[in-house]
């Protein structure tokens, strides 16, 4: 009998289900050591979980480099984007040098992975400064390469530990463009395609309305109340719908598949 | 060869001398990956300050330079210590609004260099529109397509005055020899060799020019580009030389617990900067045990 599934595990299921198949994902460098669970090591293991399942013609780039590698013979626990060991990790081939910036600017790249300090209720997201610009509160990382996750990509998954400050009604300053101030805001910037299409906590999932453009609760992890949801959550807008449904965590095959053959030596999940 | 080339190669202090107060410089490297550590050290010794950095990913090498109150702007995407947090100098200058910043995505500063080695000197873009990194970054403009397609942000190429990167090996004349499967780090180096002939390399080993007849096809910074070649064996430490050795992951953690305060970063410094009077001093407080563990098993020199 399998133990149920972890909430890493419910994760990895839900993003995996989000993946289809002849696309391309891009996974990029993340900081600090809970953020690199979340939004690298989390990802990977349902890359592979979504390759095995449904989508054997998609190709993962994972810290933008390493192509389709073996998950289950990751080298360390992803501390770093680049490094000897990740140099010797078995994989499907190599993307060096510009070229990887080259393939999102062509529009190539269908699914990205974020995060960031504050998401709003818009689905935008900051990783360079809270409060004011000149003067911040707390100065942050700086952009890396979200402004290309939320307009050169198909679609952004958007990975937040579930905290009330990292939920806003609007962040202090936009380094990924969700749907800015609602409805037709991306478009009146120009931005024609891509955007957040969820964003995904260790509490529950929220979808963007297609009309009013609103983060709205779709799903709440087993386990979790919504009262803990909404204790978390900073949004101020009416995010709860009328039904909400509890997350559909993975099958008995798939937490078979995760700890057997995806990740059998737990190096990417804690178990 | 009847008549012998230019000699590049100089002392750590010698090269670092060649960076004047107020210059534009790139220091090479990405994220916690093969930066010219020494070099910076030996510039924090020489005093040398009010510069104007010009980066895409930086960790503590730029870290270290802000801290020590030597970095009057700075042009970048990032400046992180991945694992272990944000860069606490950085943090606490920008902070208390001590620090020009000029900020772009991070294809964006990759490219900005790509496109000084083209000899342009800006390339438009389109994937910061909608964040609000043109609202604050005067230097992020908009231009037209004179073909029809709209508009689009206008970025300057990079044009650093000085390139210093850190490289495995080269000859005495400066041809400089890359392994070759390289990751990003390495790649960009070589872009940013292409920016100026005002370029430093520092290296883990002078190989004989010999070396580099046998491997030609690895001498991708051909001794006509540098100025300068110094030979500083773990001169990335604590960051890392990819294939040489890894990441110092001990050491960067205690930089990010002390850089949070002045004071006990200013400790640091003395430890292992002013209180240490070269390199080699700097590697015998470092330890040969720890600098043993870090080397890469089954790549480095051969």
């Amino acid at each position: 009998m399998t133990a149920p599934a972890t909430t890493y595990e419910v994760m990895a299921a839900t993003i995996a289900r989000e993946l289809r198949d002849r696309e391309l994902w891009f996974l990029g460098m993340s900081t600090g050591p809970e953020t690199i669970l979340l939004l690298t090591r989390l990802p990977i293991v349902a890359m592979e979980l979504a390759q095995r399942t449904h989508a054997p013609n998609s190709w993962m780039l994972v810290a933008g480099w390493i192509m389709n590698p073996v998950v289950g013979k990751a080298p360390n626990r992803m501390e770093s984007e680049f490094g000897n060991a990740l140099g010797e990790w078995p994989c499907e081939g190599y993307n060096n040098s510009l070229t990887m910036s080259y393939i999102a600017a062509r529009h190539e790249i269908d699914v990205g992975f974020g995060s960031a300090a504050q998401v709003d209720k818009y689905g935008n997201c900051n990783t360079v400064a809270i409060g004011p610009y000149e003067r911040p509160k707390v100065r942050l990382v700086g952009p890396i390469n979200q402004p290309g996750h939320f307009s050169l990509f198909g679609r952004e998954i958007v990975i937040m530990p579930h905290e009330k400050r990292n939920f806003v009604d609007r962040v202090d300053f936009i380094s990924g463009a969700g749907y800015l101030d609602g409805p037709g805001g991306r478009e009146s910037v120009g931005l024609q395609r891509g955007g957040p299409c969820m964003i995904l906590t260790d509490k529950a999932v929220f979808r963007f309305d297609e009309q009013t453009r609103l983060a709205m609760l779709a799903s709440i992890h087993p386990g979790i109340t919504l009262d803990d949801v909404v204790a978390n959550t900073g949004f101020t807008h009416d995010y709860i719908p009328p039904e909400v449904e509890v997350t559909a965590g993975p099958s008995a095959e798939e937490v078979e598949l995760i700890r057997t053959v995806v990740d059998p030596d737990g190096v990417m999940l804690p178990r | 060869m009847s008549m012998e080339p230019d000699i590049k190669l100089r002392s750590l202090s010698e090269a670092a001398a060649l960076i004047k107060d107020g210059s534009r410089v790139h220091f090479g490297g990405m994220a916690v990956h093969n930066h010219p550590m020494a070099f910076v050290r030996e510039l924090l010794r020489q005093g040398t300050k009010d510069l104007t950095v010009v980066s895409h990913v930086s960790a503590n090498d730029v870290d270290m330079l802000i801290g020590a109150g030597r970095v009057r702007r700075l042009e970048f995407s990032y400046v992180g210590l991945e694992e272990f947090g944000t860069a606490p100098c950085f943090r606490r200058a920008v902070e208390s609004g001590q620090l020009e910043l000029s900020e772009y995505s991070e294809p964006v500063a990759f490219e900005r260099f790509a496109c000084s080695a083209r000899g342009m000197p800006f390339f438009p873009t389109r994937e910061m529109v909608g964040t609000d990194l043109p609202r604050v970054n005067p230097d992020i403009r908009e231009v037209s397509d004179p073909f029809g397609s709209g508009t689009y942000h206008a970025v300057s190429a990079a044009e650093p005055e000085w390139v210093v990167i850190h490289a495995p090996m080269a000859d005495k004349y400066g041809n400089v020899l890359f392994f070759p499967n390289r990751q990003l780090p390495e790649d960009l180096d070589l872009t940013a060799s292409r920016t100026t002939r005002n370029l430093i390399i520092t290296v883990e080993q002078i190989v004989p020019h010999e070396r580099v007849r046998e491997l030609p096809y690895l001498n991708l910074i051909p001794r006509f580009r540098p100025t300068a070649v110094v030979e500083v064996p773990f001169g990335a430490h604590p960051c890392s030389c990819l294939h040489v050795y890894d990441q110092d992951r001990e050491h960067l953690g205690h930089y990010a617990k002390v850089g949070r305060e002045q004071q006990s970063f200013d400790e640091y410094l003395e430890t292992y900067v002013y209180g240490v009077k070269d390199h080699d001093a700097y590697l015998n407080r470092i330890g040969d045990a720890k600098l043993t563990r870090l080397r890469h098993v089954g790549g480095g020199l051969q």
